[in-house]
């Protein structure tokens, strides 16, 4: 790739950048593994063959979206339901890729389409704490791979190893619950706000109420009404912040 | 599920990665979400969440809701919500909440 004077390589191999990358993440593996851990044991706990769960995580690489999952192959939903529900969990990542993609528009599609699929919550979040500004800088690649590649492998030992745990642990000790535990402890950061709240507690209500709805569509519908009541909830503070300010 | 249909399952899944994170970066331009589409993204993923999280904790096995001491998965998640909110640290959380349903399972049955 030609490059000028002005516009420093973005892509080139940078030393510097790829060690700083490798410590700047080096505290977050321990949690990476474990958290990877806990979903290779839920995996097989909810019924996956080793094979499955294996293929799973390294085709995948997505742990609230897999741990997502595994409740609606138990219960046998269709396909396209489990891909949307996946997508809904993943929205953030579009985000995600809205504020990294415009750092690295140099590259090859190629290298623009691997680095967006190992980019994950932990390397973006710490990337654009590095980086906030976009203009072309040497060593946002080398500082990114720096950031992902331990992470990957972190996440995917830790979840092999989990695999390989889970399987040989009984059934009765109800380790598949520690996925939800793991859902639950993401999800209480997401709940930030008082909109936010309304529409988890809503969400939550829905999908029991709605639980036996055909294809598992209880879930989807959950998510929207859940949606839409955090920002009927928003506007209404809003509206009325508003009206106090006057 | 058969094997089949859990191996397609799991490929929709990588598409499902592939198709949100890799979404701006295959455009590779600078692109500016409206807020109203950026505030709809940020509400659905804890909705979602919170969706699988509610039948786990709330539904036995027949798919009927129980709400009393013999629902050791609704205690014990209750407690988890609970020492999260208090310390902040996902492994603590979970070991904890998995102590609090072993616990109720070994003392109450």
């Amino acid at each position: 790739m030609s490059t000028t004077q002005s516009e420093p390589d973005v892509a080139a191999h940078h030393a510097p950048s790829w060690r700083a990358g490798l410590i700047a993440g080096s505290p977050a593996l321990f949690g990476i593994g474990a958290w990877g851990m806990v979903v290779g044991v839920a995996m097989v706990k909810s019924g996956l063959s080793v094979w499955q769960a294996l293929g799973m995580t390294l085709l995948v690489f997505a742990g609230s979206a897999q741990l997502a999952s595994l409740p609606l192959i138990a219960a046998g939903a269709p396909v396209w339901v489990i891909f949307l529900t996946a997508v809904v969990v993943n929205l953030r990542f579009v985000i995600f890729s809205a504020l990294l993609a415009p750092h690295f528009a140099q590259l090859t599609l190629r290298q623009r389409f691997l680095l967006g699929y190992g980019a994950g919550d932990m390397t973006t979040a710490m990337f654009l704490q590095k980086y906030p500004s976009e203009k072309p800088e040497a060593g946002k690649v080398s500082y990114l791979k720096g950031l992902l590649y331990p992470n990957w492998a972190a996440w995917q030992v830790g979840s092999i190893a989990g695999v390989l745990l889970g399987s040989t642990v009984p059934p009765e000790w109800g380790l598949g619950f520690a996925g939800t535990l793991a859902i639950v402890c993401i999800t209480v950061p997401m709940v930030a706000s008082r909109p936010a709240l309304a529409g988890v507690v809503v969400a939550a209500a829905v999908s029991v109420l709605a639980y036996d709805m055909p294809y598992k569509l209880g879930l989807l519908v959950a998510v929207i009404v859940g949606m839409l009541t955090a920002m009927v909830v928003e506007e209404w503070l809003e509206r009325r912040k508003a009206a106090t300010d006057v | 599920m058969s094997d089949l249909e859990i191996w397609l399952t799991i490929i929709a899944l990588a598409a499902a990665t592939a198709v949100t994170r890799c979404s701006f970066w295959m455009v590779g331009e600078h692109v500016t979400i409206p807020t109203r589409v950026q505030e709809m993204l940020r509400y659905a993923p804890s909705c979602a969440l919170a969706a699988i999280i509610g039948p786990d904790l709330l539904l036995d096995a027949q798919g009927g809701a129980e709400f009393s001491f013999h629902n050791y998965k609704l205690i014990a998640g209750l407690a988890a919500i609970a020492y999260y909110l208090a310390r902040r640290n996902m492994l603590e959380t979970i070991v904890f909440g998995m102590a609090c349903f072993t616990a109720l399972r070994l003392l109450l049955t």
